[in-house]
């Protein structure tokens, strides 16, 4: 589905990744945890060609994507959830979605992909015509997720989405990524609450300062002696 | 003298001066809005749109309803292969929001001399496209101020309903609200730049078509509107369609109502000290810069 290999990135004379592989099997979850900082944001940017890879390969559904355009990756299959849910605020929450069906291949059936969102996320649909801008975070983070899949995405990544919401929401949120999962989305998700993402994932890679430094089934990770104490707290 | 027929009169003239001056500022507004950059070769495009319409009606001797889109499409040409050439590839390199600026000064000047050298530094006179004059109510109104007048809200609302319905309009509204994003939307933003740029010219050149009857023709004369879109955006807030349009509106008929007490060669004297008071008690602009 999605292979990177001996990644290296740099931002500005500094680098900020180092030798990264890491692999997403079709139909699957896997994470990417880590703290603050160590370069996940970074890491998903790159695949998404946000941020330019200074040496390594990044193939995409067996496309070696490194010198396609961030935007023609989107019609490869490849759908991002920014971290910071990055909505238009200026926009209703239907012409978000709209624009989420942008790419040619899907554009002519935005109306049954609108109609798709509005069942799983009925509360978007009570708010169609409200600006983007008076949403409360969680449902900021909901129309984030609908408008990702409105391109109808092989591949799509999660960056954060646990970021300020409450606890119960979280669950909530989850709920609905395994929901994508199963009807055959593959996911990378990305965060920093380990407990929420091993939880929900069947793979994780650890990344920390840059470099992955562990990778494992989700049940062994939470086992693991080191996560437990650097990240756990136990 | 204030008689209701001449305020009613001096009310047109400043409607079609602001008609003028909205679709400038549009121009300027989007571009601003989308690619976050100044055009100073803005106030050229205009120019040509003068020269086109001169070289098609006079020299060429076509009608004017075939004139006005093919010049008014050819500016659009120029804008397009212009920014493809040499705004595109400044475009995300470090210090574009400076080089573009030198980049379309040097577009101006260079757009300037080339009027100069193709059609020379007379000042040249293009006949009303529309002759005579309606009466109504002892009133005189010349048929071409109000083909401007009309040919302004039909431009303004076609644009504004490009802009609200069409896929084009969401991915330009997606680009200027967040690049980035609409990046991950899929959108070819550099592509959606090449065309808002184009569109911008188009809007300019329109502006000079239809009032080159009014002011004459010469290489310099796209110099003043883009000083007065200037200062209607800025008056309107940087940023706002609705500012854009409203503004170039107001200023409009503040200098025509300002020549009933001032001669006209105050006219610029208003407009600056209308542009320091709204700065001055609403320095964000009278509409503030809401996202479109």
């Amino acid at each position: 589905m999605l292979e990177v290999k001996d990644l290296q990135i740099y931002y500005g004379d500094a680098q900020a990744l180092w030798d990264i592989s890491i692999r997403v099997r079709p139909k699957e979850i896997c994470t990417l945890v880590g703290a603050n900082g160590a370069g996940k944001t970074t890491l998903l940017k790159a695949i998404c060609g946000l941020v330019p890879v200074a040496a390594g390969k990044i193939s995409l559904l067996g496309k070696d994507v490194k010198a396609v355009p961030a935007n023609e990756r989107v019609s490869l299959g490849l759908s991002m959830v920014p971290e910071g849910r990055k909505i238009f605020t200026g926009m209703t929450v239907e012409e978000n979605l709209k624009i989420g069906a942008y790419v040619n291949k899907v554009w002519n059936r935005k109306e049954e992909f609108l109609g798709k969102n509005y069942d799983l996320f009925p509360r978007l649909k009570e708010r169609r015509n409200q600006l983007g801008g008076t949403l409360s975070g969680g449902e900021r983070q909901m129309l984030a997720i609908a408008r990702a899949l409105m391109s109808q995405p092989d591949l799509l990544f999660l960056d954060e989405p646990s970021l300020g919401l409450s606890p119960k929401f979280v669950d909530h949120v989850m709920e609905i990524v395994r929901s994508i999962n199963d009807q055959g989305v593959t996911i990378l998700l990305v965060e920093q609450n380990i407990n929420i993402a091993l939880g929900v994932a069947q793979r994780g890679y650890v990344l920390e300062s840059g470099r992955i430094v562990m990778h494992d089934d989700a049940g062994a990770l939470l086992a693991n002696p080191h996560i437990k104490e650097a990240y756990l707290g136990m | 003298m204030f008689t209701l027929p001449i305020m009613i009169e001096q009310a047109v003239n400043g409607l079609v001066l602001g008609s003028m001056y909205a679709l400038v500022a549009t121009g300027l507004t989007l571009i601003w809005g989308t690619m976050k950059m100044l055009n100073f070769a803005h106030g050229e495009f205009y120019m040509l749109g003068g020269f086109g319409t001169y070289f098609g009606l006079m020299i060429l001797g076509l009608p004017p309803w075939l004139v006005v889109p093919i010049a008014v499409f050819l500016i659009f040409i120029i804008a397009f292969i212009l920014e493809k050439s040499i705004i595109s590839p400044l475009m995300g390199k470090p210090g574009w929001d400076i080089s573009t600026v030198v980049a379309t000064l040097g577009a101006g000047i260079f757009l300037q001399n080339f009027a100069f050298k193709f059609w020379g530094g007379d000042f040249l006179n293009v006949p009303y496209m529309f002759d005579g004059v309606l009466r109504i109510w002892g009133m005189a109104f010349a048929w071409h101020r109000l083909y401007i007048l009309a040919l302004t809200l039909v431009v303004i609302i076609t644009f504004w309903q490009i802009v609200k319905r069409t896929r084009f309009g969401l991915a330009l509204r997606a680009t200027a609200q967040d690049n980035e994003a609409a990046i991950l939307m899929g959108i070819p933003f550099r592509r959606i730049y090449t065309i808002t740029f184009g569109l911008s010219a188009s809007l300019a050149a329109l502006a000079g078509s239809a009032l080159a009857p009014i002011f004459s023709v010469n290489p310099w004369m796209g110099m003043v509107p883009l000083i007065k879109a200037l200062i209607v955006v800025i008056l309107g807030g940087l940023g706002s369609f609705t500012g854009a349009i409203l503004g170039g509106f107001i200023l409009g008929l503040c200098e025509s109502f300002s020549v009933l007490f001032l001669s006209s060669g105050w006219k610029d004297l208003i407009s600056f000290s209308l542009l320091i008071i709204i700065l001055v008690i609403k320095p964000s602009g009278l509409f503030g810069a809401k996202e479109w």
